[in-house]
This record gives structure tokens, C-alpha cells and sequence, in this order.
């Protein structure tokens, strides 16, 4: 049982502002609780408390008490909890200490020296339980994102905690992977785990949660209990902010113009030849003889693994070498040429920010600089108080708009997205999505590749099947 | 195999760890360094060779390939070009035929370590070396880290290219500044996820870990050691005589 009694929590960074505050909340034992809210709301926290990260890692102010089957853990340290808590984390590329998978999964239990036998006893009933055989043995560096966030819960589950954290473990998952996590997390379930999961993408695991709880600036909002879960609706969980309720499969929405209606047209298109990507010989990424952009919209692409996906998109960007053509109003454009014409917003938008300010890196997307320019879209995207910021100390929903503002500013015909919305809440979606409208409007031209339904919803005219090869 | 059965493979790799360290050890002292003079020849050679085929056996067939290839050039170099021209160029032809003579075989042999031990390996063979958790769990991480920074820094460097023909000409000057900044707090941020990961999974808990991966010696590391040792014999010879 988990007990916290009115716990109240600041960060040393920001001693003013509390992440949590009186907060009290009991969970029993085998419970499995879903910790939901807007950005910011204090889930993270919350989750950070019991594994011991707060102190000992995350500096802060504490005030009140938080037990674990009675005895308080205030005082505990991280390793003090290993082994009794397990805690998954949100980015797949960082979570692990060994280069292959089998050290991996060993690496917990050895640190707790158990012996050999028992170890290679865990891990074989890890494997059989997941259905990761195919995993062992392999590098990190090779597996997927959905591959890695797999690994990362085996090797939490070696160590066979009671209690098992999940820290938006899906942030960076598609739609399928998604899906596979939330069978690891209904197996834990079934085994009786007590299971914390903070999230903004709640669909995935909204029907296996025992208890729903909402956080708003560090309070608790509202509990939602067990009978009452299935009662609660899309509108009640819009007035909260939270993300939808629904899982649609991204590839249940694909709907493109109907070419033989004679609506479009060539000069409104443009065509994506001859775009494929292997590995090696023998397998091959994606392959694609032929993709019709309709200009001047949004156009989602979706299915297929990530991996696949990025590799598309930096092909189609040319930054990435290949054979692609873009045919544009009847101009070929091979990968050369096409640099410098379209702007591209990673997944990962920490690597594409360079500058000390934001509106510095705003002036240097500018065909040529003018700071009121800048500043008139930092408005427009809603950054106008933080232009003096460095970008590296705003949160993700943030820098995810820098990088929008960056892609207004380059005045570039061509705009990609890869998965825009990952580990975006509602409102930050919102945002994106608006923003998108607003370039289509201007008439720009703009592919996203994602596996948000709410946000293809939202902003998507047309939406695109990749096959995997 | 299946998707949910797994035994532990007792598949090493075919030198051991120790063995790797103490040839990198030789590859600096002996080829990069030079010691013992003309009177180890011979052995130098045989050492210079030895990353070629040690790459080999661990498969990396391109690597292997390449740094021929760069040997080859350089040796056409030195016996064609080289005695034909003189003045400056003839001096940059030199250190360049230096460096790459000398430092080639001994940072293949580090691809080839660096490639063909896994971080449980290391941690078994500092283990037996009697090295200190302090030192040897930073230099797991670095090997960890390795790969991420690479990744990191393809990544960046994409982001860059894509928005790169703008800063041509402008801010050219801060083209380095631009690339190590963002380099730095992804590395920084990675290391720190990293060590939450680490620390929540007990790292640190006992004073003597288990490790599964077991290592030992095998006829290579004896075919390694004998030469090692005859090169240290006859170079000892070369000094007294």
C-alpha cells in the first residue's frame, strides 16, 4: 500500500512554484493507477517521490509523508528502492547501460547480487512472459524505438518489483508499439503488480486503469474510480485537457482525393518518385514508386515502423542521400537540390536548435533578418515572452513551436513534420495543430508523418498508407 | 530461435578481454611509438597486420577493406611519389605518411576492441584485473555513450545541412558553436536520464556485483601471448647484445 499524506513539493530550480501541493492519495496494493493532467501538472513528480530520484536526484523541498506500506520512504535513497520499485522511462535511446540486450536484463539483478543461476532463471522467464526471444542477444542500437521500450520493461521486470512506474512510457511509441506496451502492462496486472502509470496518452491503457487520477497544477483535480471510468466521456476529458479516450488506429483514417474525379489537377500536386530505403540487400524499409502530395494541405503519413518513416522523410528533405525525385509544376528535383527548399521539424527538436535565444534562432531561419518579422511569429505561435530565452530551458511543447516559428520564418514552400505531437498534452496539440492550418492557409505545402488519430483529425486532409516492404 | 524461450549463450568472442587490452598496449609502445628501432622490424610488421586479421574473424570485413586500402595509398605514395618531390610538399607528404603508418594499425586494433567486447566483458576482465568499481563503471558508460554520441551528432548534423545553406556567408564564424551547443546538452541530458535509469536498477547497491558473462583465456590468447612475449625477448636480446 502506498499512502501519501499531504504532500507538497518544490524544485530547487523553481523554489516559488510548487509541482505538488497537498497532495493525498492512497493506493493499494495490485492497484493498477493511471496519473493524467496537462503538461507540467506534477505526474512526473509524483512518480519521481517513490522511486527516490527526489532527493537524491531531482533537488527539491519536500513537506509531508509519503509510506509505503507503512514505512515512510522520505528518508530512503534510489538504490534503497531497487529492486523493491521498477521504473520505466519515457525516452527509449536512454535508458540503457549496455550496449546488448542480455547484459541488460542482467544488469539489475546483478547489481543486486543474486546469484548466476537465479539470474539466468529471471531472465528466461522474463523472455518467455514478453515474447522477446527474438530480442536477446542483439544490440541496442539496432532495435526500434517500440524494440527498446519492450526491453526496457523486461529489464525492470527481472528484478520482480511489487511496485512498477511508468513515466509516459509511450511518448515516443507508435501506434502498434503502443499497443504492445499495454500488453506487458496487462501482464503485470494480471500478476498482481501495483502499477503507477503517468501519462498524456491515455488511450492506450484507459480501460485497464483501476483508478484514473487527474492532475492540475499539482493537485489533485479529480479521481476517477474504477465504475466510474467507463462513464467518463471524450467532452469531460476535453474540460480536463487530457488527450482523447478513443484508440483509432491511425491507419483506419487513411482517405485521399479521389484522382478520377478529375479534381486534381498536376500543377496541385506534387509527386514523390522512386523513394526506397534498405538496410542491406536482403530487407528493405519502405518503397514507394510513387506518392501524390495534393499542394497547399496537410497531408499525414502513416503506418509502417518509425524508423521508416524518419529514414522517408530525411530522404524526401535531402539530407539524406538517395534516388528519390520530387517532381514539382513539372520540375524534377533529385536530393540535392531539394536542400534548402523544404524545412523539416524532427522528432527530436533538441537537435535542431542552435542558438542562445529564441528569437535568435528565429533571425537566423530568416531568408534575411528583421526582428520585428521574428517577433510578429513568436507571437503568432505564442512565444512572445520567452524571445530572450535560451530555447534549451523551455519544455518540449515549447521548443516544438520554436521549431514551428523557425519553419514560418524560413518562408520554405515545403514543410515536414516527424511525429510533431509526441508527449504533446491537449492544449500543446491544439497549438500544433492550429499552426498547421494557419501555413496551409498560406499555402504551403505540408507532410507530417504521426500516429496521433486526434491530431490527423484535427489538421489532416489527406491522409497516406506507407507499406512496409 | 522462438520468441519466447532464451538460454544463455556461452559464445565469447575469440580473444579475451585482457588479451585485447594488453594489444592495444603493444600496437601504441611497438607501432605507434616505434620502440626498439630497426632491430624490431620484422616485428612491427607482424604487429601492423595483426588488426587487418583480427578484423577478419570479427567479421567487419569493410573496415578491414578500407584500411588497406589507406595502407596501400600510402605505401604507393612513399615509394612513387615521395622520392620525386621536394620542399614543402615533400614535408607534408612525410608527416602525413608518418602519421597514417603509425597510427592506423593501432586504431584499427581500438575498432576492433571497441567492436568485438561487449560492456559485460570489459566489466568482467577490470573485474579480474582487481580495477575498482570507481574507475571501470565510468569507462562502461563511456562505451555506452560512444554509439549515442554518434547518433547524436549524425542527428545534428542533418538538422544542420538542412538549414545550413542559410547560414552560409552570415554566421559562418559560429557554424562550430552552433553545432557543439546542442551536442552538448543532448549528450549531457542522455548521460543524466542515464545514470536515473541505472541508479533505480540498484547500480551501486552491493559492494560486489554479480556478473553472468563469463570470460577466460583459449589457444588464441596463448598465440597472442607467445608472440608478445618473443618480441619482449628479442628486443631484450637486441639491447644487451
Amino acid at each position: 500500500m502506498i499512502k501519501f499524506e499531504n504532500v507538497s513539493f518544490a524544485y530547487d530550480a523553481t523554489p516559488e512554484e510548487k509541482s505538488l501541493r497537498n497532495f493525498s492519495l492512497t493506493i493499494e496494493g495490485g492497484e493498477c493507477v493511471l496519473i493524467t493532467g496537462p503538461s507540467g501538472c506534477g505526474k512526473s513528480t509524483l512518480l519521481r517521490l517513490l522511486n527516490g530520484l527526489i532527493p537524491e536526484f531531482y533537488g527539491g523541498k519536500t513537506e509531508g509523508s509519503i509510506k509505503i506500506d507503512g514505512n515512510e520512504i522520505r528518508e530512503s535513497s534510489v538504490v534503497d528502492q531497487a529492486g523493491k520499485i521498477g521504473t520505466v522511462f519515457q525516452n527509449p535511446r536512454s535508458q540503457f547501460f549496455n550496449v546488448d540486450t542480455t547484459s541488460e536484463l542482467a544488469f539489475g539483478p546483478e547489481n543486486l547480487a543474486l546469484p548466476e543461476d537465479e539470474i539466468l532463471r529471471r531472465i528466461a522467464k522474463t523472455v518467455k512472459n514478453f515474447s522477446i526471444g527474438t530480442l536477446m542477444d542483439r544490440s541496442i542500437f539496432e532495435l526500434s524505438g517500440g524494440e527498446k521500450q519492450k526491453i526496457a520493461c523486461a529489464s525492470v521486470d527481472v528484478l520482480a518489483p511489487e511496485i512498477i512506474l511508468l513515466d509516459e512510457p509511450s511518448a515516443n511509441l507508435d501506434f502498434e508499439a503502443a499497443e504492445n506496451l499495454r500488453e506487458l502492462i496487462l501482464h503485470w496486472k494480471n500478476a498482481g503488480k501495483t502499477i503507477l502509470i503517468a501519462e498524456h496518452r491515455i488511450n492506450y491503457i484507459w480501460d485497464l486503469a483501476d483508478r484514473v487520477v487527474i492532475l492540475e497544477n499539482g493537485v489533485l483535480a479529480r479521481e476517477i474510480k474504477r465504475d466510474r471510468i467507463a462513464r467518463f466521456t471524450e467532452e469531460d476529458a476535453t474540460r480536463f485537457g487530457l488527450r482523447c479516450l478513443a484508440r483509432t488506429a491511425p491507419t483506419s483514417l487513411v482517405k485521399v482525393e479521389n484522382e478520377a474525379s478529375g479534381q486534381t489537377q498536376m500543377d496541385d500536386t506534387i509527386i514523390l518518385k522512386n523513394f526506397h530505403y534498405s538496410y542491406d540487400k536482403k530487407q528493405e524499409l519502405y518503397s514507394i514508386p510513387e506518392m501524390k502530395i495534393r499542394k497547399g494541405k496537410v497531408t499525414a503519413i502513416v503506418g509502417a515502423n518509425g524508423a521508416g518513416k524518419t529514414t522517408f522523410l530525411e530522404s524526401v528533405c535531402g539530407i539524406r542521400k538517395n534516388s528519390g525525385i520530387m517532381v514539382s509544376d513539372g520540375v524534377s528535383y533529385t536530393y540535392k537540390k531539394r536542400i534548402g527548399m523544404i524545412f523539416m521539424v524532427m522528432q527530436d527538436v533538441n537537435h535542431q536548435l542552435f542558438t542562445e535565444s529564441v528569437l535568435d534562432e528565429v533571425l537566423i531561419s530568416q531568408p534575411e533578418e528583421d526582428e520585428n518579422g521574428a517577433k510578429a511569429i513568436l507571437a503568432e505561435v505564442g512565444l512572445k515572452d520567452f524571445s530572450e530565452r535560451h530555447p534549451m530551458s523551455l519544455s518540449g511543447g515549447q521548443k516544438q513551436r520554436i521549431a514551428l516559428a523557425c519553419a514560418i520564418a524560413s518562408n520554405l514552400p515545403f514543410l515536414l513534420l516527424d511525429e510533431p505531437t509526441s508527449g504533446l498534452d491537449h492544449v500543446q496539440m491544439y497549438a500544433v495543430a492550429e499552426i498547421l492550418n494557419r501555413l496551409k492557409n498560406e499555402g504551403r505545402t505540408i507532410i507530417t508523418v504521426t500516429h496521433d488519430s486526434e491530431f490527423i483529425e484535427h489538421c489532416c486532409d489527406d491522409v497516406i498508407r506507407m507499406e512496409e516492404a | 530461435m522462438s520468441e519466447d524461450t532464451w538460454t544463455s549463450s556461452k559464445k565469447k568472442s575469440l580473444l579475451d578481454p585482457r588479451t585485447k587490452l594488453l594489444l592495444i598496449f603493444v600496437e601504441a609502445v611497438l607501432v605507434l611509438a616505434t620502440t626498439g628501432g630497426e632491430h624490431l622490424f620484422w616485428f612491427r610488421v607482424v604487429f601492423a597486420m595483426l588488426p587487418f586479421l583480427l578484423l577478419l574473424t570479427a567479421k567487419r570485413y569493410k573496415t578491414c577493406f578500407i584500411g588497406l586500402l589507406v595502407l596501400g595509398v600510402i605505401y604507393f605514395l612513399e615509394y612513387t611519389v615521395f622520392p620525386y618531390v621536394n620542399g614543402a610538399i615533400a614535408g607534408i607528404l612525410l608527416i602525413i605518411i608518418m602519421i597514417i603508418n603509425r597510427f592506423l594499425p593501432a586504431y584499427l586494433m581500438g575498432v576492433y576492441v571497441m567492436g568485438s567486447t561487449t560492456v559485460s566483458e570489459f566489466k568482467a576482465a577490470m573485474d579480474k584485473l582487481y580495477v575498482p568499481d570507481a574507475l571501470t563503471i565510468p569507462m562502461c558508460v563511456m562505451f555506452r555513450l560512444f554509439p549515442t554520441i554518434k547518433e547524436e551528432n549524425d542527428s545534428i548534423r542533418a538538422a544542420m545541412k538542412m538549414r545550413g545553406i542559410r547560414f552560409c556567408g552570415r554566421k559562418a564564424g559560429k557554424m562550430l558553436e552552433y553545432r557543439v551547443v546542442p551536442m552538448i546538452t543532448c549528450t549531457a541530458k542522455i548521460g543524466e536520464e542515464l545514470s536515473a535509469s541505472a541508479l533505480t536498477r540498484g547500480l551501486g547497491k552491493e559492494k560486489k556485483r554479480t556478473n553472468i558473462c563469463h570470460i577466460g583465456f583459449g589457444w588464441a590468447d596463448i598465440v597472442i601471448f607467445l608472440l608478445v612475449a618473443a618480441t619482449l625477448v628479442y628486443w631484450i636480446l637486441g639491447v644487451f647484445a
